[in-house]
């Protein structure tokens, strides 16, 4: 295991993403509003698009058809291209996911250690 | 092998007919030739004009109005465990007089109880329905479906109706309650994208293109999710585009499922576990190709035989579905997955709750 430090705690925010380097690889790190920080990897598991393009959003849910209610406010990362929903919670797409196309963020453990950002990898 | 024939079409002789179940005023207007049926916008081109040259009708339609002749032609013959009575008279297609359109609907049911369900176990009978009110269909469907051979809803397929849409809820409500399940049908109205093509082939090659629609008009609008116990049958529609519908369709979801939350399972998980398509006409192609696209499709699950008697692109059950195909896969095809569709298991229908009967 490495230890990275990649960026200073308040250049992570709610609702943002941050892209760091460690070495080639792009990772994204945003803050939950529980105020812990993510740190995904930069590429989306589907086509590989710059997820530092992406947007932190809420999500929709319904019960029955046109009543949607919104929520889950900056934990949703959404890739910039295709749209495709991910929870910064788990990684996990927000649709149900099919044996042939399986899809997820890859989740990096975080650490802060004073006013610095620590990603293991 | 037992077989199931999901798609066979009576008829009556004439309009006429239904005139001794109507109500007046109706009946009066259909008894003196105020309304004397639909007529296809289209010369049929096949030599049997429409039907098997086989198979000739009294008035000279596409159809068949004699049990007897069915019987011999098609239930015995090829001993059919259950031939699956589908019309082809379809009130939808009156886009007014609503109650004409909903009367006559009742009376062509009472008139298929008498004629034919009567006549024979073997048929599987379909409620016919006036769309365009979807109140009364309901209403419809609640009567018909205390008869035990009654299984499902036809729906027709006609040139403006998608029926995703919340208005047609009462239809599926009432199927719901009735444990009925709905097949699609298509008619003389159905087109294709840019309408129904300048010619006769034209617009039966463009008749899959008015069912992929239907599909994906439910699966977006939520009816596969608020009805877990229904399952929709497309008859007639064409079944080698199921694969790019759900592919498709999954990809659509992924990308764009934040505006249709209510969508819970992928598109193509519904369309495996609940959507089934007849295989008549089929395409023929090979086994090895039957097989491809039952790979594609991730299940052999969703196939069921049809043989669209009497109508000319008839499928033999002993020639269309190839006898190269696994043994357990062509007995699915031709038997078990309509027989499971149907729930045609060991328990008669008259056994299973019906919330209908219960309020």
């Amino acid at each position: 295991m490495a230890r990275h430090s990649v960026c200073k705690v308040h250049d992570v925010a709610v609702g943002a993403l941050t892209e760091v380097k460690v070495g080639r690889s792009p990772i994204v790190l945003s803050r939950l509003p529980s105020g812990e920080i993510r740190a995904v990897g930069g590429r989306c598991p589907h086509q590989g698009a710059a997820l530092r393009h992406g947007c932190v959003s809420g999500t929709t849910g319904a019960d029955r058809p046109n009543e949607l209610t919104y929520g889950c406010e900056g934990e949703i990362l959404r890739c910039p291209w295709h749209g495709f929903e991910f929870s910064l919670r788990d990684g996990l797409p927000t649709t149900p996911d099919s044996e042939g196309l399986a899809l997820r963020l890859r989740l990096y453990e975080v650490e802060v250690e004073g006013d610095e950002v620590v990603v293991v990898t | 092998m037992r077989v199931l024939d999901a798609d066979v079409h009576e008829s009556f002789g004439s309009i006429k007919d239904l005139a001794p179940y109507l109500p007046e005023p109706y009946r009066g207007w259909i008894a003196s030739g105020a309304w004397r049926g639909f007529s296809q916008p289209f010369a049929y081109t096949s030599p049997g004009l429409g039907n098997r040259a086989d198979v000739r009708s009294k008035d000279g339609s596409a159809s068949v109005s004699d049990y007897g002749q069915m019987r011999d032609q098609l239930l015995d013959p090829y001993d059919l465990g259950h031939a699956v009575l589908t019309g082809y008279f379809y009130p939808t297609g009156l886009k007014l007089q609503y109650g004409l359109a909903t009367a006559l609907a009742a009376a062509y049911n009472d008139y298929v109880a008498e004629h034919w369900l009567a006549k024979d176990k073997r048929f599987i009978g379909s409620v016919q329905i006036n769309a365009r009110d979807p109140d009364a269909a309901a209403r419809e469907i609640d009567r018909m479906a205390a008869h035990p051979q009654v299984r499902q809803v036809l729906l027709p397929v006609v040139d403006d109706i998608a029926y995703g849409h919340p208005q047609y809820r009462p239809i599926f409500e009432a199927a719901n309650r009735n444990r009925l399940m709905v097949a699609f049908h298509h008619t003389t109205f159905a087109q294709g994208p840019y309408g129904m093509g300048l010619h006769y082939m034209e617009r039966h090659a463009l008749l899959p293109l008015a069912m992929m629609p239907q599909i994906i008009s439910l699966i977006c609008n939520g009816v596969f999710d608020a009805y877990p116990n229904l399952r929709f049958m497309v008859l007639e529609g064409g079944f080698s585009w199921l694969p790019h519908v759900m592919w498709r369709l999954d990809r659509e979801y992924r990308q764009g499922r934040i505006e249709v939350p209510w969508i819970k399972k992928l598109p193509s998980q519904h369309c495996r576990e609940r959507l089934r398509l007849s295989t008549q006409p089929t395409e023929d192609i090979t086994g090895d190709q039957w097989m491809k696209l039952i790979d594609l499709m991730g299940t052999d699950d969703v196939l069921v035989f049809s043989t669209d008697y009497p109508h000319f692109d008839f499928d033999d059950p002993n020639a269309a579905i190839p006898r190269s195909l696994p043994e357990t896969t062509r007995e699915k095809i031709l038997w078990r997955n309509g027989a499971e569709f149907y729930d045609l298991g060991d328990a008669p229908k008259s056994e299973r709750p019906l919330e209908a009967a219960a309020e």
